[in-house]
């Protein structure tokens, strides 16, 4: 494993006592629980309404639903059509009849091989053109569905190459970009067959709608959990021209798409991220987020810039310079982000705000003097935990000063006496109270810096006034033994009775 | 061993023989399994004999029992060199097929053999699970499926129970990467069938109940603990975040959770364990609908509402109950998060606040029958909970939990409606007293835990209700009441309001009541006198603002006598014998009070006594600590005041001692040392022949092993080498002492000990009586260098050299070792000196050896000749660098020093420092203040001498940053190197 692969976050391990706020970039973690945070435009996978010839005026439905009796009915009709098969058209009507194509009666009246063949080279491009589509609907839907375009895929990624007109190949790349929008299984299938360097070269010309469709096949062929791909897309000649020139120029609806494919190229790829961070990149996202206000295009280009912060040391040593232009803007625009409406926003921007707290000295002193501070006290006050977790590591990291090369962090005692003064104790606090262990052990850590770090033996006493005494003690017997050390070791110290004292 | 006849017939007959009554077959059957138990596929065989039908059911249960606990040792053994003797680890081949085995058998196996077998799987589990035993969720899950196919319910519950316990680690682990691979992977496998089980569940139970009377409670009750474990896997599952698939699923999740907290079912609940099966499942759900509410509440918002206003109107049930604790306690953990959250307005409209004080909070905080009951069978456990905070779930503590969660955001609200709560109570209890005693117990309740905690533990502050009145009027009356055993409970209350809120009382309103509190130490109920106790102890602690003690020795010294026999009467109440908050309050009060000798006599008898019948059988630690103490510090206040009381402690003291030492009663052994050192350091010289028989335990080396014995030992060395250098001196001892060095400094494991023995000898004899054995001493030293070189051990002989330097000088230093082999000196300097100077620790050691290290530069002839400016110059860097950097610069990983001295009072292999007879840690230094100083002035002086040589000395050899050092240091101090 040479510098490749995601750098799993590891903070220091805490030795006896309390140890360290988090004063490390965190990256977010490779490996993906929870539901995808993306907005139904960008999701994983995608049914292709209109018709690839653009005559077939398929009526959808307001409502969603299909009805049982419509339903049986369409899936009578479909079984005659492939019968019939020539006309492909038919069957491709059926199919985006609804929100759910009647994918399984095609498949079981042996839809596929059909289609296959028809995606044979020599074939007319109206019948090629038709049979993607179809698989594309295909592919849009459950999984075994999606996994049984198997045998299509080797035609599919062949008609990507620069020899298929241009609509074919980008039908095929968005049935491609289905297939690997299913998992990590079919992905790798993808890339075992030569799928990747096509469609980045689709990426190359200046064609709106193929360049789109290519990204967004991209973003979900790069996702990992393995970075090979990634790191295999930047180095293919020309995306990172791209990649610039599209985030540059591009309408934002196509810069959407391309901010998806630079968020996983990343998070993922050690590599990539190095070659972005050298690049024009961080001007560009950082021009995105002063002037768009779509939460759609917010999103990646905001969650891009995080993860060029996080990954890459180089991103807060050499470009976010204090002092450099492009630093203010950064600041700027994620204090934008923190006022704004949307939660996901504010809480991305915390994120990015905590890796560049994690920087130097004149860092902190950049963010400690800016407009964020006041709105992030706000937030740890008020917000849903997640983002307060989140604005608590800012706070956090802007409180203690690494030193030298061991990286063990001293106090910056005049932000921590400031912000503890300004009230952020208490909510630290309430994170120690919480069922998240992270923000528990991060409240922990805090308390520790104020208990060891304010003034005239302030500490104590302010702990103590905000309850944190009780706080800490519900640890005594917690099953998490750091946990329980920290809390139980700050209790003792701080806290102790006095024992054995005689005169 | 092999599977055959043979092992079947000795297998079966031994677990037989276990459960015989009579003793003998039964150990010789326990030491043949244990015997057996090493060889190869021991567990294997065993895990065959639980399958096999022919077998007698007794048998394959003890048999289960025992692979059990035989992969508890043996699965992953421990590397912990302080377990018992190391286990041979089951191999590879065997666990495989263990493993392959385990699943069906417990599936097929009768529930108690279930049961037993399932703990054995989530042991394997533990290591193996997921990436040694892929086969494992696969093949729970098929047959999850094939069992729920025949809707059976033993072993549906078997898989789940299974899974539950292997899932569990990821409600506590940090979120890494690979923790989160290893939940991906139970997600994807899993979550799936869980939910499936878990809606087929559902409806056979809507169906059963549904039918004619409520269903079949023989039915229902394996449905309700099916649903149960779905619910604790969902919790495991979804703590580290929401997993996709339960947010795509949250409707059908959401759908049955509410189902349960708002439906009854009659059949089941009529009988008390139907009850509180069907609670677990709700307090299940409770906690699972917190931990959404607390971590997802975003995607949670939809069901807030009514999920709110079930668990309400259910607390509001529940709480009149004077079971279902659990789910009371769950589900007021729940609003107590709602109240927290962003959702907190739920709480704002009007009337609610006071609906919840009123309906929910204070009928929980009420005292209840299993208080009383506890109160009465088990003191220590009341007390535990009720004053040492290990009350967290108890729905007393939670319901004060509630109260303060919604004041985070309502505090006036909440504040005025307790404030009016607590005086209805009050005027309840004075209309009719003896009837309604238990209102003044929850007003006092609700005062004390609504407090905020402060520093030292347990005193408060309270803005709830002004303390000075609500302590003369509510307070006072009970503890100034005549009867100390009329209405126990409410003492115990009011006592623990003036421990709570003691820094609050003053001085004089105090003393007039410490006489009753001196009387309650008489109270028959150990609850009553041992919060007396602790209020004493406690009062006795608290300090003016300036730090000094609040109650001095002249406050207390006029009540010291009756206090005194009141506590060792309330040692002879029944259970209360080990009573440790006696016990710690008589350490308290002797450390306090003024000892003349009436006060002393009565003590010394009363603790001597009490120390004769621990040491027949040590259980309690905590208690027999306080005892030492009390011992030690008896003798050392007692003795200072007037030392021809010694020889009287001694006659008191010496029989119980010397008990200890020829039963070898091992937890009391460090403890007696120490007294004895205590005892021999009161002495006047010259010392009774009775200390020379404990000296020639010193010269035992089985003393010296075991390490909790070590420190104690030293210190009694350095109490005789102080008091009576001849007896050491005489018989060839110092020899047997220097033995028992050369044992220990040989073994890695006990070197440290043979420094400290070696230490206190250098520290404290004259040169002249060391001198002869330096050689041999410097030869041990040499061979141990030379065949177990370890960083520990050459700091630990950099720290001797510098001892030896600063106590004999440094010619007598060079001497003795050149002595050994010609110039040998100045190699142990540049190769181990040098070097290992760079890495000391310690506050004490870093000034010894920094203080030691600059007198041989400035004092040794050696250094000083110019053909070793090199070395003079190294040295310096050394020094320099140890000065300048902070620790954690200069020394990467440290291992543990000293010998691990925890501070924990349990004391199987640990030293216990006896506070109480200790000596302040001696630095050999002392009249040295300033190391850094010292050391600068030193070379300032030195240079002074030859002007010129030592600046170019240091800008060849010393690094850069340390040369910076250097020069700000001799501008700190005002001194130049010339």
């Amino acid at each position: 494993m040479a510098d490749d692969s995601p750098a799993s976050h590891r903070r220091d391990p805490i030795k006896s006592s309390v140890g360290n706020v988090a004063a490390q970039r965190r990256r977010q973690n490779a490996v993906m629980v929870g539901k995808e945070r993306r907005e139904s435009l960008v999701r994983a996978k995608r049914l292709c309404r209109v018709g690839p010839s653009g005559e077939v005026d398929v009526p959808v439905e307001e409502n969603d639903m299909v009805t049982d009796e419509e339903e049986f009915l369409l899936e009578a009709q479909t079984s005659s059509a492939v019968e019939e098969l020539k006309s492909a058209i038919a069957y491709q009507r059926l199919l985006s009849k609804s929100e759910f194509p009647p994918v399984e009666a095609a498949l079981k009246a042996g839809a596929i091989p059909l289609l296959v063949q028809c995606l044979s080279f020599g074939s007319q491009d109206e019948q090629l053109l038709e049979a993607a589509w179809c698989l594309t609907n295909i592919a849009a839907g459950k999984p075994e569905e999606t996994k049984a375009l198997l045998p299509a895929l080797p035609l599919l990624i062949a008609h990507l190459g620069e020899k298929s007109s241009l609509p074919v190949a980008e039908q095929c790349a968005w049935a491609l970009g289905n297939v690997a929008g299913e998992g990590e299984e079919l992905r790798n299938v993808l890339l075992s067959q030569g799928a990747l360097p096509p469609l980045a070269r689709m990426m190359l010309p200046n064609k709106g709608s193929t360049v789109r469709t290519s990204a967004w096949a991209l973003s979900n062929l790069i996702k990992g959990p393995d970075p090979k791909a990634a790191t295999e897309l930047i180095k293919v000649d020309g995306v990172l021209d791209a990649i610039l020139r599209h985030l540059r120029k591009s309408d934002e609806e196509l810069a959407t798409e391309v901010a998806w494919v630079v968020v996983y190229l990343s998070a993922l790829s050690n590599y990539a991220t190095g070659v972005l961070v050298k690049s024009d990149v961080l001007h560009l996202l950082v021009e995105r987020l002063a002037t768009s206000n779509s939460l759609q295009l917010l999103i990646p280009v905001l969650r891009s810039l995080g993860n060029l912060v996080a990954g890459d040391s180089h991103t807060t040593s050499t470009v976010l310079v204090p002092g450099h232009e492009i630093t203010d803007g950064v600041i700027k625009v994620l204090v934008k982000c923190l006022k704004s409406e949307h939660r996901v926003l504010k809480k991305e921007a915390s994120w990015v705000l905590s890796n560049i707290a994690a920087g130097s000295v004149e860092h902190k002193q950049l963010i400690y003097s800016s407009e964020a501070v006041p709105l992030l006290l706000r937030l740890l006050s008020t917000a849903p935990f997640d983002i307060r977790k989140e604005v608590a590591y800012v706070l956090g990291n802007l409180c203690v000063a690494p030193t030298g090369h061991d990286g063990k962090p001293t106090l910056i005692q005049e932000h921590l006496v400031s912000l503890v003064q300004r009230g952020c104790l208490s909510g630290f606090i309430d994170l120690v109270r919480s069922a998240d262990i992270e923000a528990a052990r991060l409240g922990l850590q805090f308390m520790e810096l104020v208990l060891r770090g304010l003034p005239n033996g302030e500490g104590p006493k302010l702990v103590e006034r905000e309850d944190g005494i009780d706080a800490m003690e519900r640890y005594q017997f917690h099953e998490n033994e750091d946990l329980r050390n920290m809390a139980n070791g700050l209790v003792d110290k701080y806290f102790g009775e006095d024992y054995g004292v005689d005169e | 061993m092999e599977w055959n006849p043979e092992t079947l017939q000795f297998l079966s007959q031994c677990f037989l023989h276990t459960l015989s009554p009579q003793p003998e077959p039964r150990r010789a059957a326990e030491s043949s399994l244990s015997e057996a138990a090493g060889r190869p596929n021991y567990g294997l065989a065993v895990l065959r004999l639980v399958a096999e039908p022919s077998v007698d059911e007794q048998i394959r249960q003890a048999a289960a029992v025992n692979f059990k606990n035989h992969l508890r040792t043996r699965w992953v053994p421990s590397n912990d060199p302080n377990d018992d003797p190391a286990f041979s680890p089951i191999l590879e081949p065997e666990k495989d097929q263990i493993k392959t085995l385990i699943v069906s058998l417990m599936l097929s196996a009768s529930p108690r053999i279930q049961s037993q077998l399932s703990e054995a799987l989530a042991v394997i589990g533990k290591h193996d699970f997921p990436k040694s035993w892929p086969t494992l969720l696969p093949e729970l899950v098929s047959n999850l499926q094939k069992a729920a196919q025949s809707a059976d319910y033993a072993s549906i519950n078997g898989i789940l129970g299974t899974a539950n316990s292997i899932f569990k680690k990821f409600r506590y682990q940090y979120k890494t990467n690979d923790l989160l691979l290893d939940l991906k992977y139970c997600l994807d496998n899993f979550a799936a069938p869980l939910l499936e089980i878990f809606l087929r569940t559902a409806s056979l139970i809507d169906s059963t109940a549904a039918s004619a009377g409520g269903g079949s409670p023989v039915t229902l009750r394996p449905l309700f603990e099916s649903q149960r474990l779905c619910c604790r896997i969902f919790y495991s599952l979804n703590f580290q975040e929401l997993p996709e698939f339960f947010e795509d699923h949250m409707r059908e999740w959401m759908g049955e959770f509410k189902k349960y907290l708002t439906t009854n079912y009659p059949s089941v609940e009529s009988s008390a364990d139907g009850l509180a099966l069907v609670d677990e499942l709700r307090a299940a759900v409770c906690e699972n609908i917190s931990l959404y509410m607390e971590k997802n509440e975003e995607e949670f918002q939809g069901y807030l509402n009514d999920f709110a206003s079930a668990v309400w109107s259910l607390l509001t049930t529940v709480s009149l109950s004077s079971s279902r604790d659990k789910l009371a306690v769950t589900a007021m953990k729940f609003l107590t998060t709602v109240s927290t959250s962003v959702h907190h307005t739920l709480f704002a409209n009007e009337g609610v606040i006071p609906q919840i004080c009123q309906s929910i909070v204070i009928p929980n905080v009420r005292l209840r029958d299993e208080d009383e009951e506890v109160f009465e069978m088990n003191y220590v456990e009341f007390i535990r909970r009720d004053m040492e905070g290990s009350d967290l779930d108890t729905r007393r503590r939670i319901a004060c939990e509630l109260l303060k969660g919604i004041a985070t955001n309502y505090k006036k609200q909440v504040m005025d409606i307790v404030s009016i709560q607590i005086q209805n109570l009050l005027s309840s209890f004075a209309a009719n007293p003896s009837a309604n005693w238990k209102d003044k117990d929850c007003a006092i309740y609700l005062v004390v835990s609504l407090a905020t905690k402060k520093a030292g533990g347990t005193s408060v502050s309270t803005d709830l209700v002004d303390v000075q009145n609500f302590f003369a009027s509510v307070i006072v009356p009970e503890l100034q009441s005549q009867d100390v055993n009329g209405f126990p409970m409410l003492k115990a209350g009011a006592i623990k309001f003036f421990t709570m809120f003691r820094g609050h009382i003053q001085k004089p309103v105090v003393f007039q009541l410490f006489p009753d509190l001196v009387r309650f130490l008489g109270a028959e109920s150990n609850v009553v006198h041992s919060y007396a106790a602790n209020c004493i102890e406690k009062l006795l602690l608290v300090k003016e603002e300036g730090g000094n003690a609040r109650y001095t020795s002249s406050d207390i010294t006029p009540y010291v006598l009756v206090l005194m026999n009141n506590l060792f009467t309330a040692l002879k109440f029944p259970e209360s014998e080990e009573n440790q908050y006696v016990m710690k309050c008589i350490m308290r009060v002797l450390g306090t009070a003024e000892i003349s000798s009436e006060i002393a006599a009565p003590c010394i008898g009363g603790l001597t006594s009490i120390l004769n019948e621990v040491c027949k059988n040590p259980k309690s630690p905590i208690f027999n600590h306080y005892l030492f103490e009390s011992v030690a510090i008896l003798i050392r206040k007692a003795c200072e005041r007037d030392a021809s009381l010694v020889s009287a402690f001694e006659a008191s003291l010496f029989p119980s001692l010397q008990t200890i030492l020829s039963n070898d009663v091992t937890e009391f052994l460090p403890y007696a040392f120490q007294l004895f050192a205590l005892l021999v350091e009161l002495n006047r010289p010259p010392i009774s022949p009775n200390y020379m028989q404990i000296f020639m335990l010193l010269l035992s080396p089985d003393s010296w092993k075991r390490s909790s014995n070590v420190p104690a030992l030293v210190r009694l060395l350095q109490a005789f080498l102080q008091k009576a250098p001849h007896e050491l001196n005489q018989e060839g001892r110092l020899s047997q002492v220097l033995g028992i060095f050369n044992m220990l400094v040989l073994s890695p494991s006990t070197d440290e000990q043979g420094f400290y023995v070696l230490n206190t000898v250098i520290e404290n004899l004259e040169f002249g009586v060391l001198s002869p054995y330096m050689s041999n001493i410097w030869n041990v030293l040499f061979r141990r260098l030379q065949d177990r070189r370890t960083v520990k051990f050459q700091k630990s002989l950099v720290i001797f050299m510098s001892l030896f330097l600063v106590k004999h000088g440094a010619t007598n230093l060079v001497n003795t070792m050149n002595a050994v082999q010609a110039n040998i000196f100045l190699v142990i300097l540049e190769q181990f000196w040098i070097p290992t100077l760079k890495l000391i620790t310690g506050k004490i050691e870093l000034k010894l050896t920094a203080v030691a290290s600059i007198r041989l530069l400035c004092e040794s002839p050696v250094l000083l000749d110019a053909s070793v400016a090199r070395l003079w110059g190294k040295m310096l860097d050394s020094i320099v660098t140890l000065i300048s950097r902070p620790e954690q610069e200069r020394v990467q990983e440290e291992t543990t020093e000293m010998p691990d001295i925890a501070e924990n009072v349990g004391y199987t292999a640990t030293f216990v420092k006896l506070y109480n007879a200790g000596k302040r840690e001696d630095d050999p230094l002392a009249d040295i203040q300033d190391p850094k100083q010292f050391i600068i002035a030193s070379l300032a002086t030195l240079s002074a001498r030859s002007p010129g040589r030592y600046p170019q000395i240091i800008t060849e050899n010393l690094e850069q940053a340390n040369q910076e050092a250097l020069h700000a240091l001799c501008s700190n101090y005002n001194c130049t190197i010339v």
